[in-house]
């Protein structure tokens, strides 16, 4: 495991988002209501820049037929086919088991810092 | 064997005057009628088959309508390949689908679905009918469900592929509604491609019959499509639609397609709990006639086994239409026969075993 210092947490405000160079791995780095994440630029779909599609939120899911958004800020709709991922765990929204990979993240002295080969 | 399709027909549509009111008996008696006297009136699709759609074989000894003379239908159909259950269809009941007067549609499938039950359920305990409705007017469609939905004898709602909006519509949710609450199937069976109903195919009209109706599959798909992304199954989870002489090997295709979209865009529907190959697998059945007939019977089969053919097809030989497939030349895997031949429909309709009954 190594820790690899991404960015600096002033360049990702609240519903941002960066791509980096990550020790050779592209890697997005997300603000999420003031808490970084990390996902591979790599959607598990088709392989397209999953960072790079809009930060967005979505509609919820409904028990009584009825349109309410939400979740603002919480998915990114990768840039190739739309598939919208949960930034925080990585899963595609309609099928759980189709999953982003994920890396730990540590934020220490202004720094965002991505942990890879775990 | 358990045949789903079995076009019962009358020699003329005269036999419903008396079970029309007389202000609609009067339309029937005195109105203008597509094919003269004897004819149901309806708006004729606009392809005309060059043959008369009728097997030459199955024209009853007095010249009568196919399908109209029942001992020619046991001596032909139910005797000769062993029928355990015939589900009756009708012939020109569904086509009142087409009307621009909806009252007076409703009036004429509401007489014959009364002349089946009538005329034909009391004739071989085989026979189960099918309440014909007229979806252009969904709240006397739905008070027909009702009316019928808990006759022993009538084992489905029917409506024609034909239609003025695909069936997930909201405007016709009433109709599902009656039929789930009657726990009743809902049957859309190829026909009603005219009149006020919707162009079958996309791209405008073809020209020749036989073009047309290899293409009208179009409307089966546009059905599943919508009723699947309307949230239809959601709303009534135990419904079961089939879709009847609408072709099959094409549904594959189409989930795929719905799955791959619905993937990208899952936010227009959010209402939807799963992908739509899994809602058509617990809620969509096809009849198998008139089965596609590749050169290698073998891609059928991998094709079909998409949507796990051996549990979502029923067979039905159309009897006595000019494209009839005959129980013993249809050709399966083996192991899929005794779902497809009959099991699957019998969970379907809750029929008994006949040994059960007799």
């Amino acid at each position: 495991m190594r820790r690899v210092r991404a960015c600096r947490a002033e360049e990702v405000p609240p519903g941002e988002r960066v791509i980096r160079d990550v020790d050779g791995l592209s890697v997005g780095v997300f603000n999420v209501a003031g808490t970084f994440y990390a996902l591979h630029n790599r959607c598990p779909h088709r392989g397209g820049p999953l960072c790079e599609g809009p930060v967005t939120g979505t509609a919820l899911p409904t028990d009584d037929f009825a349109y309410a958004y939400g979740r603002e800020g919480e998915l990114v709709r990768c840039a190739w086919h739309g598939w919208e991922f949960d930034i925080r765990t990585g899963r595609s929204i309609v099928q759980e088991h189709t999953r982003a990979k994920t890396f730990p993240v540590e934020v220490e002295d202004g720094a965002v810092y991505v942990v890879v080969g775990g | 064997m358990i045949d789903c399709d079995v076009h019962n027909s009358w020699r003329s549509a005269r036999v419903l005057l008396p079970y029309l009111d007389p202000y609609f008996r009067d339309f029937l008696e005195r109105g203008e009628l597509p094919g003269g006297r004897d004819s149901f009136p309806h708006a004729h699709r606009p392809w005309l088959h060059p043959e008369g759609f009728m097997r030459a074989d199955a024209v009853p000894a007095d010249g009568g309508t196919p399908g109209s003379d029942y001992e020619l239908l046991r001596d032909q159909l139910l005797d000769r390949y062993d029928v355990e259950y015939a589900i009756l269809t009708g012939d020109e009941a569904i086509e009142a689908s087409t009307l621009a007067n909806a009252p007076l549609a409703s009036a004429l499938v509401r007489a014959a679905n009364d002349w089946t039950i009538d005329e034909w359920l009391p004739l071989d305990p085989r026979l189960r009918g099918s309440i014909v409705v007229a979806p252009q007017d969904p709240a006397a469609a739905a008070a027909e469900v009702r009316r019928l939905g808990d006759h022993p004898g009538m084992v489905q709602v029917l409506v024609s592929t034909g239609s003025q909006r695909p069936y997930g519509d909201p405007f016709y949710h009433p109709i599902w509604e009656a039929a789930a609450e009657v726990g009743l199937p809902i049957a859309a069976h190829l026909g009603g491609q005219g009149g006020v109903n919707a162009n079958p195919t996309g791209c405008g009209p073809p020209t020749f019959f036989w073009e047309t109706h290899a293409l009208l599959v179009e409307t089966g798909m546009g059905h599943v499509a919508s009723l699947i992304a309307h949230g239809v199954f959601e709303r009534w989870p135990t419904l079961r639609f089939v879709l009847v002489e609408a072709g099959v090997a094409w549904l594959p295709a189409l989930l795929w397609r719905l799955d791959a979209d619905y993937k990208a865009l899952r936010k227009e529907t959010p209402w939807l709990k799963r992908l739509p190959s899994e809602y058509a697998a617990e809620h969509i059945r096809l009849s198998t006639q008139p089965l596609e007939q590749p050169h290698d019977e073998r891609h059928l089969w991998a094709v079909l086994e998409a949507i796990d053919g051996e549990h979502t097809l029923c067979f039905a030989s159309d009897y006595p239409h000019w494209d009839f497939d005959d129980p013993r030349q249809i050709r399966l895997p083996d192991e899929w026969r005794e779902r497809i031949m009959s099991e699957n429909a019998r969970e379907l309709y809750g029929l008994p075993q006949r040994a059960a009954v007799a």
